[in-house]
């Protein structure tokens, strides 16, 4: 599910504003440690919840609108190379304020321990991560359909000059789509911080994910990047039950094999 | 003889005099990474973000054979060649089938998978400690262990490569590379199949890669995790920018560059990737085009300055 969350949010940045997002999984990495230093801070984990993905997604405005907005036309070498660069500095910024040691955040209270579903022993937190996440990708697709602001963002994927043709400040809407992108990965982040821990490497980790997620996904294709990500998870989950050394290898190959029969991805037209 | 090579020659010459020979045998290393990025980034078109998948994997291999069986130098060397444009064959036929973000994001992904390969298979690659003890061994008498005879080793090959460049990119497959650059469709129209082109640029951008990856595995006597990591993908695309990635010596540039700055900064202060981080950033806003254009720009400044001084004065 989180893996979901990762590449909706990548798939939106993706299809709406057309550029490589290599920052993508930095953010993640903000969202998870902007958690663990407020609910810290202020002994409230919920509170935290709320605040660490609007950090997450007030730094994806600021780099829409001061770095990326004057790059559109420059080409996804320099879009990238851009990102990148950003990728770079944030995960090198957290280890200066938060030092280059990986470090674990318990779950509240509450979420601590386990349930008895019958068959098997589940830890609650992640019982709750899944919930969470699935609410979370519910309603990020019922925005898309339902509203009129969604409707408008898929819009700007299928053809951004009709969009902008129809009055529509098309700038407006490349920001809120980045910022958007970056609200989830924040709080895709600050919901795995209490699950794996932080480290300075979690956003690169994440980063390589979202993009299979949204390569498997296909083109523009939000619904298919939340298949992907659960197909991701799954596969992931089951084989590192039996084999815990390849469970990171096994992304990238479910990706490799799939691609090797649809090159096209798994709902992709083009 | 052109200026450029002259140039270069010049640089061979004089580089060992100025900085370590470590680090100059680096420069020219990289540089050959960067050419054969560039045949895929300037001449074809394709932003691969995966090329150190091909660096490390032909390190690994090469680094392995020559350090549990001792083989020959140029056996290693052509092994890595080898491997790198075998890996840059799967992976390649995997990506070219996508175009544009998808492309870039493929090349990255499979470039993950590679790296988390060699990250768990700690038995032959030592994981995150990378696989040391790599030698480097006497060819004919000469003793490579020596720095400046291997200088002038990876100097030769750094030639003969930029030679063999210039060649391809000058040759009727270089041209309908840059005729896929330009307008894929119409080559396609043409008759040319443009899936098979763009998989032949990456496999002898593969082979280039390789190249490098063994001469700098005996460089360092080690093959460190980050050698097949993403930052090094990185590093080689923003090299061969900031040289220009429109030139066959652009890359050579841009290596020069960017190794010579990144030696000098990295030894004082270890967040060093930080201002990285902060150079990509300016060079992308303020900067587009590389050295070869902020160079234009400064010379056009300094005549318009010139000018206006002589109408005041």
């Amino acid at each position: 599910m989180l893996y979901a969350l990762m590449g909706l949010g990548l798939a939106l940045i993706t299809g709406v504003l057309n550029i490589p997002n290599f920052a993508h999984g930095a953010l993640f990495a903000v969202g998870a440690y902007l958690l663990a230093s407020t609910a810290n801070l202020i002994g409230n984990f919920w509170l935290a919840l709320v605040v660490a993905p609007l950090g997450a997604a007030l730094l994806g405005l600021a780099i829409e609108y001061l770095g990326i907005r004057r790059l559109y036309a420059a080409g996804h070498d320099y879009q990238l190379l851009f990102t990148f660069g950003l990728a770079l500095i944030l995960s090198e910024a957290i280890i200066l304020v938060w030092g280059p040691v990986g470090y674990s955040h318990l779950p509240p209270p509450v979420l601590r321990g386990g349930v008895d579903l019958g068959f098997t022993f589940y830890p609650k937190y992640r019982l709750f991560v899944m919930v969470a996440a699935g609410l979370l990708v519910l309603a990020t697709w019922l925005f898309l359909e339902k509203t009129r602001y969604g409707a408008i963002m898929r819009a700007g994927i299928e053809n951004k000059e009709m969009v902008s043709l129809l009055g529509i400040d098309i700038h407006k809407l490349f920001t809120a789509a980045f910022a958007l992108g970056a609200y989830l990965a924040g709080i895709a982040g600050a919901l795995t911080a209490p699950i794996r821990g932080l480290s300075p490497g979690m956003g690169v980790d994440m980063l390589g994910i979202a993009f299979v997620v949204v390569a498997l996904g296909g083109l523009g294709n939000l619904l298919g990047a939340i298949a992907a990500g659960l197909l991701i998870g799954v596969a992931q989950a089951i084989v590192a039950a039996h084999w815990t050394e390849a469970s990171s290898v096994v992304i990238y190959a479910v990706m490799a094999a799939v691609l090797l029969v649809r090159p096209q991805g798994l709902f992709g037209i083009r | 003889m052109s200026r450029a090579l002259i140039a270069i020659l010049a640089a061979i010459v004089v580089l060992p005099l100025v900085v370590r020979p470590a680090i100059a045998s680096e420069i020219w290393i990289f540089a050959i990474f960067g050419l054969g990025l560039n045949l895929l980034l300037g001449y074809t078109g394709l932003l691969s973000f995966g090329q150190s998948t091909f660096f490390g994997s032909a390190a690994y291999v090469a680094g392995w054979l020559l350090k549990h069986y001792a083989i020959n130098v140029f056996l290693a060397l052509g092994i890595g060649v080898a491997v790198g444009a075998a890996s840059a064959a799967l992976v390649g036929y995997l990506c070219v089938q996508r175009s544009g973000l998808y492309f870039i994001m493929l090349t990255f992904a499979l470039n993950q998978l590679f790296y988390f390969i060699a990250y768990q298979w700690t038995s032959v690659t030592g994981g995150e400690d990378g696989m040391p003890g790599i030698p480097r061994p006497d060819f004919l008498g000469i003793d490579f262990g020596e720095p400046l005879p291997y200088y002038a080793f990876v100097s030769a090959l750094f030639l003969l490569s930029l030679w063999i460049m210039k060649r391809i990119v000058e040759s009727p497959l270089g041209k309908i590379l840059q005729a896929i650059r330009e307008n894929e469709v119409r080559a396609e129209a043409l008759g040319y199949d443009t899936a098979r082109f763009k998989l032949a640029a990456f496999v002898i951008g593969g082979a280039f890669s390789g190249l490098a990856g063994v001469l700098y595995a005996m460089l360092f006597g080690i093959v460190p995790l980050e050698a097949i990591g993403f930052v090094t993908s990185g590093n080689v695309v923003f090299a061969t920018l900031i040289g220009g990635s429109g030139s066959l010596y652009g890359p050579v540039i841009g290596s020069f560059v960017f190794i010579w700055l990144s030696e000098s900064v990295s030894t004082l202060w270890a967040r060093w990737p930080l201002l990285l981080g902060v150079a990509f950033v300016i060079v992308v806003l303020f900067f587009r085009g590389g050295v070869v254009e902020a160079w234009a720009r400064f010379s056009a400044w300094r005549e318009r300055k010139w000018r206006s001084s002589r109408q005041t004065g």
